[in-house]
C-alpha cells in the first residue's frame, strides 16, 4: 500500500510569500528610514562632524543645489570677488558649511579670476562650537603647497572665512585648525590661533 | 687711520674692510657671494704673510701663519685650526681658481693661529689687529633756534679734549685711531663740515660764520660710553654767552635737545623674515625670501649703527630657523623701542609688485586672557628657553598698547618707502600678524617687494635696490625718533 503525501496545501504558499515579502519591504523600510534619520543631526545640540567624504560624484544629479558666494583672487590679486556659485544642498548649518568649503576649495576660477587656494587643499572636518564659532580643520598638505608671502597667505585664509561666514551669517567667528591641531599660522604670518572675523575690507565692492 | 664707512652704500659693489694695525691701514677687499662677505685667501696671505697650498685632489686648502696649520675643504663650514675644530657661518669657497672664506674666519680662525686679536667691527668695515684702542665716535649735529649742538658718543668711553685753532675746532682722543661715524651736516652756518683729522686720533669741526664761541660739556650717558657736547653760539647775540666758568650747564639743555636717543629710541631690533628650514616664500627664478631679508636687515643695521648712533639687534645673524614667538621675545628681552620684521611678498597675480607695510590689528580682545592677566603675574617667553617674569604684559596684549605708536611708525616708513622705491597699490595695512602680537614696543612688517614679480624678483636681489629699502627704513627710524621726542 502506498501512502502519498498530501499535496501542499496553496493556502498556506500563498501566506509564506506574503509574509516574505513584508519581510524584505520592512527591512527595506527600516534601512533607510534609520540611515536618514541618523544623517539628520539633532537640532539645537552641538554638531561635529569630524570626518569629511568626499562628495561622491554619482550622486550628484540627484542632489540638490542651491546657490552660494565664494571668493576668488581679483585681477589686480589685491581683494577677494564673491562669485555665485551652485554648491551641494545639505541639511543643518555645519553640514552646509561642509559642502560649501568643499566646493570652496576645489573650485577652478573663471578667468580672469584665480583661486588663492592651493591646489589640493583638503578638508579634514568643520565643526561649530556653541558659540558659533566654526572650526575648519584642514589637511596639512595646505602648508607644503602654499607658496607663502603674507598677501598670499592673506587671501588663502580669508577666502576660507570669508566663504564660510557670507554664506552662514549666523556664525561668527572661523578658527583654522591644520591636521587637527590649534596652528600658529600657515605660512608664517597670519595668526591663526584665534577665531579669525569676517574680512570686509578684502572683499571686492 | 679715521676711517668713515658711509660712503660705500652708494655703490653696489662691496666696499672693502679696513685693517687697522699699530703700523698702519690697509684695504682688505670683499666679495659678496650668497649675501655674505668673502675674503679671498690670496689676500689674507698678502696682508698677514700667511701661506697656502691646494690640494686639488683633497679638495682642499691649508694655510700656514706663523708655523700653525689652517685646514679648509671645500664647502664644508668647519675649519681645523692646529688641530682644533671651528666652526664657520659659511663654509670656504673656490671659485675661477680662486679660494673665499667668509669674514668671521678672520676672528675666529686666523686670530687663533696668528695668536693676535682680530677684532672685526662689521659696521664700519674695520678689521682691527691687536690691542688698539679704536673708540668708535659717532657724531650729531642739532641745530637750536639760535645755536647748534655737536655730540660726540664715544664708546668706550675715552678721554677727550676740544682745541680752538683758527676757525676749527679739533677734538683729540686718547686713543690710537677711531672708528667714525659723522651723518651730514646742515647747520645754519655754524659749522661747515665736520672731518677726520690730520691723526688718526683727531676730528675737526670746520666753523661757519656766525660762530663767535663755543662751550664744552662731558658727560656719561651710561657707564659703557661717554658724550661730549659742544655748544657753538652765534657772535650777535642779545644774551652775551655765558662764558663758562664752572658750570654744569643745566640751562643749555633748554635750548638744544641733547638728550637725543636717550629718550625715546635707543634700541632697534630688526627681524629677518623666516630663515633655515623656513625659507620664507620663493620667486620664478628661485630666489629665496629668507636670503634677501636677512640681507636687508645686515644693510640696515650698518645704515642705523653708523648715520643713528643706536644699538642694533638682529633676531637672527645667519640662516637659522626661529619661532615666531622667539623673535619678538628677542626684542622684548633687548628692551628694543622698535621692532622691524623684514620680509618678501607673493601674489597669485605674477604682475601685483610694490612695498607694503603692515601693523597689527587686534581682532578681538580676548576676555578670558585679559581677566587671566589681571589675576596673576604673566611671564613672557625669554630667548633660551623658558619664562621669566618680565612685566605683568599678557604676550597677546603686549603690542596692543602700542597700536597708536605703530601706525604712526607705519606711517614714516610709507612716506620713506614712496619716494625710493614703487609702492604697492594698498601700501599700509592692518593684519592680524602673529609675529608683531607679542612685541611689547612699536612694531611694523615691511614687504619690500612681490618676489613673484619676475622683475621685481631680480629687483630684490641687487644691492642697489636692497641700500633704498635700508635707506628708506633709517630716514622712517629717524622720522619716528624725533616723532617719539616731541
Amino acid at each position: 500500500m502506498s501512502v502519498t503525501p498530501p499535496p501542499p496545501s496553496n493556502r498556506r504558499w500563498a501566506v509564506i510569500t506574503l509574509i516574505g515579502c513584508a519581510a524584505v519591504v520592512f527591512a527595506v523600510l527600516l534601512f533607510t528610514g534609520l540611515s536618514r534619520l541618523l544623517s539628520r543631526p539633532a537640532p539645537g545640540t552641538v554638531a561635529a562632524d569630524p570626518i569629511a567624504k568626499p562628495t561622491p560624484p554619482a550622486e550628484a544629479p540627484a542632489v540638490p543645489k542651491i546657490k552660494a558666494t565664494l571668493y576668488f583672487a581679483s585681477e589686480d590679486g589685491l581683494r577677494l570677488v564673491p562669485t555665485e556659485r551652485e554648491v551641494p544642498l545639505a541639511e543643518g548649518a555645519v553640514a552646509q558649511a561642509r559642502s560649501i568649503l568643499e566646493a570652496q576649495l576645489s573650485a577652478e576660477a573663471h578667468a580672469p579670476l584665480m583661486s588663492a587656494i592651493p591646489k589640493g587643499a583638503l578638508l579634514r572636518g568643520i565643526f561649530v562650537s556653541q558659540r558659533n564659532e566654526v572650526f575648519v580643520d584642514l589637511d596639512p598638505a595646505i602648508r607644503t603647497a602654499h607658496p607663502g608671502g603674507t598677501m598670499q597667505e592673506l587671501m588663502t585664509v580669508y577666502t576660507i572665512v570669508n566663504a564660510v561666514l557670507t554664506n552662514l551669517p549666523n556664525l561668527q567667528e572661523v578658527q583654522i585648525l591644520i591636521g587637527g591641531q590649534e596652528a600658529d599660522t600657515l605660512a608664517g604670518h597670519v595668526d591663526l590661533r584665534r577665531p579669525l572675523r569676517k574680512n570686509e575690507s578684502l572683499i571686492q565692492q | 687711520m679715521l676711517v668713515i664707512g658711509l660712503s660705500f652704500l652708494a655703490s653696489a659693489q662691496t666696499p672693502p674692510l679696513t685693517v687697522i694695525a699699530r703700523e698702519g691701514r690697509k684695504p682688505l677687499p670683499v666679495t659678496s657671494i650668497n649675501n655674505q662677505d668673502y675674503i679671498a685667501v690670496d689676500d689674507i696671505n698678502a696682508a698677514f704673510a700667511t701661506t697656502s697650498r691646494e690640494d686639488r685632489l683633497a679638495g682642499g686648502l691649508t694655510m700656514t701663519a706663523r708655523g700653525r696649520s689652517i685646514v679648509l675643504t671645500e664647502n664644508q663650514n668647519v675649519v681645523s685650526v692646529a688641530g682644533r675644530l671651528v666652526t664657520l657661518p659659511a663654509p670656504p669657497v673656490r671659485r675661477d681658481g680662486r679660494w673665499y672664506v667668509p669674514a668671521d674666519f678672520l676672528p675666529r680662525a686666523l686670530s687663533s693661529a696668528l695668536d693676535v686679536r682680530l677684532d672685526l667691527r662689521r659696521s664700519a668695515r674695520l678689521l682691527i689687529v691687536g690691542d688698539l684702542r679704536v673708540p668708535r665716535v659717532v657724531s650729531r649735529v642739532d641745530a637750536g633756534a639760535n645755536n647748534v649742538a655737536v655730540t660726540l658718543d664715544i664708546t668706550p668711553n675715552t678721554e677727550a679734549r676740544v682745541n680752538a685753532q683758527q676757525g676749527r675746532l679739533v677734538v683729540q682722543f686718547d686713543a690710537d685711531a677711531l672708528d667714525l661715524s659723522i651723518p651730514l651736516v646742515s647747520t645754519q652756518g655754524f659749522v661747515q663740515t665736520i672731518a677726520p683729522g690730520d691723526t688718526p686720533q683727531t676730528v675737526v669741526i670746520t666753523l661757519g660764520p656766525r660762530y663767535a664761541t663755543h662751550r664744552v660739556t662731558a658727560s656719561q650717558p651710561d657707564p659703557a660710553s661717554g658724550r661730549v657736547t659742544i655748544d657753538l653760539m652765534p657772535a650777535t647775540t642779545d644774551v652775551a654767552p655765558v662764558p663758562a666758568p664752572p658750570s654744569p650747564a643745566p640751562d643749555t639743555r633748554l635750548v638744544i635737545p641733547t638728550q637725543g636717543p636717550s629718550t625715546g629710541l635707543r634700541t632697534v631690533v630688526i627681524d629677518p623674515g623666516h630663515g633655515g628650514d623656513e625659507l620664507g616664500t620663493q620667486g620664478p627664478k628661485g630666489t629665496v625670501e629668507k636670503e634677501i631679508t636677512l640681507s636687508v636687515a645686515r644693510r640696515l643695521r650698518t645704515l642705523i649703527e653708523s648715520r643713528l648712533g643706536l644699538k642694533v639687534f638682529l633676531t637672527r645673524e645667519d640662516d637659522r630657523t626661529m619661532s615666531l614667538d622667539d623673535r619678538s621675545a628677542f626684542a622684548n628681552n633687548h628692551h628694543a623701542d622698535v621692532f622691524l620684521s623684514i620680509h618678501a611678498n607673493y601674489a597669485v597675480r605674477p604682475a601685483l609688485k610694490g612695498a607694503e607695510v603692515y601693523y597689527l590689528t587686534v581682532e578681538r580682545a580676548d576676555e578670558e586672557a585679559r581677566k587671566k592677566a589681571a589675576e596673576n603675574a604673566t611671564t613672557l617667553p625669554a630667548l633660551g628657553g623658558g619664562s621669566r617674569a618680565i612685566d605683568l604684559i599678557l604676550w597677546e596684549t603686549a603690542q596692543a598698547r602700542y597700536l597708536e605708536q605703530s601706525a604712526s611708525l607705519a606711517g614714516f616708513i610709507e612716506q620713506s618707502l614712496r619716494p625710493r622705491v614703487e609702492m604697492s597699490p594698498r601700501p599700509v595695512q592692518q593684519l592680524p600678524l602673529r609675529v608683531l602680537v607679542g612685541a611689547n614696543m612699536p612694531a611694523a612688517l615691511v614687504e619690500i617687494g612681490y618676489l613673484s614679480n619676475t622683475d621685481q624678483e631680480t629687483q630684490l636681489g641687487t644691492a642697489a635696490y636692497q641700500d633704498q629699502i635700508a635707506l628708506a627704513l633709517l630716514d622712517a627710524l629717524t622720522k619716528f625718533r624725533e616723532f617719539l621726542e616731541h
